[in-house]
């Protein structure tokens, strides 16, 4: 049986080769998934996430760690599933309609999954139907939008009022976050909540679930 | 004063006769094209179709009656190919997805995928895959992602170091006519001779290649700033060296008529963090930078010019040991970069090129009034002692309002004939 606390530093170190190892020998040796996952994985990313906060960490270190996590994650999730376990949330993310940025969004995306929600990652230049369609599907509890340009930042905006539109906007809330967007943009177009950073991201979707 | 007399004086840190500006002098200081052609309307300048010079952003020529009416002191040497690897030549007519008439550079070759997304080649040939896609209805291209698989046992830096030959004699030919030619224009000389910029993530997917090899991932080059150190230096060694020795040819042709070099626009910033440690930037990119930017003080009489978008207020003390004199675009909107505490801290040693005005909330969507404001608190702060050049926080963004465009120029010409009356009192 292998030491689970190594998948937390191999997590936190960005050891892709190592986490994914410990993951396969600890599923061979019967461990629960959802002990890998809630006493391990979750905690390695929310210390990535703090020591991004905290200036320890930067952008390289956040992504290493979050390829190390989704790694182990991979196998681990159709186990979660065949055994019916719940996800914390369901989350759809996307970066709006004309964005072709994605490594803010990527991020986030990671955090989540790392912090135990179900992400749906609809990728760049998403239009405001494939948003609609896709909640309408999956019935997730978050849609989480991303831009980086001022000019698609707009699609922001355009993306809540096709969901208003769609008379599905009050089943989801709706956080939006990248490099122009501010708190007083999500209250002007309606958003739930405003991301600042990657680390804000599992707080914020945890306090929007409840949990 | 003369223009090139206003930006130097204020280079050297010492108050000019009126705030000098900047726009269309690189990539990073200039303006949408749907802004340059709103701006000819506004000034009542001919009609004409304007140049697309940088097609990545879309930024527009500013010619030289534009200039005129807005008081811009700088000229530009623009790099001699376009991010998408073709030069700014043989220029032809072409109509926008908004329906603005253009020129673009006779390589400038596109399609239209299936999903009315524009995609364009690098150097114009579309016999290989696109490098770039402007989405459907949108203003800007972006690089697409062409990553071979990485074999961590085959990866050899000298991929990554394709696009850092030595400058060719077409190009020096090119210099030894552009730079003169713009310095008899009678204002400041910026150029950009590309080579020098060490982990520019806008050019590490290298979308004016054919066939780039090498880590040209962002998320992996990201990734490999950390975990792929010895390989990453290996290729700043390399192009440091090939940098140098092509300085001194383009310094032989071009050298005097030149004022400022645009070095390097690696973003070390995001909105609120950033993308290293200050000890990571002193460990991995300070040493190129000293090599540069030592050269170049040994060498010429150039100030060195650093652009990095973001929350970079650690870095400025590290920026001024690697030898820049100038930073860019001063993105006062991110974290801990007060203007106010920027220019006390670091304002006798680094000069500000921008931060006159902020591009995400205030000038595409405030009102005149509230852009006047904040240009003339800027100037204020900034340009106390010199120190300062006016130019927005990077390019004027498409889609903003041109009377908030032209609310700023007039704001910088308010403050400027003020402070002259204040002097004269």
């Amino acid at each position: 049986m292998p030491d689970l606390s190594n998948l937390y530093d191999a997590i936190l170190n960005g050891d892709a080769k190592t986490a994914l190892a410990i993951t396969k020998e600890a599923i061979a040796g019967g461990v629960n998934p959802l002990e890998i996952v809630n006493q391990h994985m979750i905690p390695a990313m929310d210390e990535a996430g703090r020591r991004f906060e905290a200036e320890e960490y930067f952008v390289p270190e956040l992504l290493l760690a979050a390829r190390a996590m989704k790694g182990g994650l991979q196998i681990i999730r159709p186990l979660l599933v065949a055994q019916g376990t719940e996800p914390v949330g369901r989350v759809v993310i996307g970066t709006v309609k004309g964005d072709l940025h994605d490594i803010g969004k990527n991020l986030i995306a990671s955090m989540l999954e790392g912090g135990g929600f179900e992400v749906i990652d609809l990728g760049t230049d998403v239009s405001p139907d494939k948003f609609v369609q896709t909640v309408k599907e999956r019935n997730p509890n978050l849609v989480c939008l991303s831009a980086l340009l001022t000019v698609t930042m707009l699609s922001m905006k355009t993306t809540i009022d096709a969901l208003k539109a769609a008379g599905v906007r009050d089943k989801v809330h709706v956080v939006v976050g990248g490099a122009p967007v501010t708190e007083q943009w999500a209250l002007e177009i309606g958003a739930d909540a405003y991301g600042p950073n990657a680390a804000s991201a599992v707080p914020i979707a945890r306090r929007l679930v409840g949990k | 004063m003369t223009s090139r007399e206003r930006v130097l004086t204020a280079l050297a840190h010492r108050e000019p006769d009126g705030v000098p500006i900047d726009f269309g002098g690189t990539a990073v200081t200039g303006i949408h094209v749907s802004c340059v052609a709103a701006l000819r309307d506004h000034y009542g300048l001919e009609k004409r179709p304007v140049k697309i010079h940088e097609p990545y952003q879309m930024l527009g020529w500013v010619d030289d009656d534009l200039k005129a009416a807005m008081g811009i002191d700088v000229e530009g040497v623009l790099p001699y190919k376009t991010l998408f690897g073709f030069a700014n030549e043989n220029w032809k007519p072409w109509r926008t997805e908004w329906g603005q008439d253009v020129l673009v550079p006779g390589n400038f070759n596109i399609t239209v995928d299936a999903n009315g997304d524009t995609l364009i080649y690098p150097e114009g040939d579309t016999s290989v895959p696109p490098s770039g896609r402007m989405p459907k209805g949108f203003y800007f291209f972006d690089s697409i992602i062409r990553q071979e698989p990485i074999d961590d046992d085959r990866l050899n830096p000298e991929d990554n170091l394709e696009e850092f030959g030595p400058v060719g004699d077409d190009y020096l030919a090119q210099l030894a006519r552009e730079a003169p030619a713009a310095a008899s224009k009678g204002r400041a000389v910026i150029a950009g001779f590309s080579g020098t910029a060490f982990g520019d993530i806008a050019l590490v997917p290298a979308p004016f290649l054919k066939h780039p090899k090498g880590i040209r991932d962002v998320t992996e080059w990201y990734m490999s700033t950390r975990t792929r150190r010895d390989y990453i230096h290996t290729v700043f060694g390399k192009q440091c060296e090939m940098a140098l020795k092509n300085l001194e040819k383009i310094h032989a042709v071009a050298g005097g008529s030149v004022d400022v070099v645009f070095v390097c626009g690696t973003d070390f910033g995001t909105q609120s963090s950033s993308f290293c440690s200050a000890a990571t930037f002193r460990e991995l990119y300070m040493p190129y930078y000293k090599e540069v930017n030592g050269w170049i003080h040994r060498n010429t009489a150039w100030k060195t010019f650093k652009h990095s978008c973001g929350a970079v207020e650690k870095f400025m003390e590290p920026f001024i040991e690697s030898g820049f004199d100038i930073v860019n675009p001063v993105q006062c909107s991110a974290a801990g970069m007060d203007p106010a505490q920027l220019k006390e801290k670091y304002g006798s040693r680094l000069v500000f090129w921008g931060g006159g005005v902020d591009t995400q909330k205030t000038l595409p969507f405030g009102t005149p009034e509230e852009v006047r404001r904040q240009v003339m608190e800027r100037c204020e702060i900034f340009s106390r002692n010199g120190g300062f050049v006016f130019d927005s926080i990077h390019n004027i963004q498409a889609c903003t309002p041109v009377e908030n465009i032209v609310s700023m120029i007039d704001a910088v010409r308010e403050f400027s004939s003020r402070s002259a009356k204040e002097t004269h009192a």
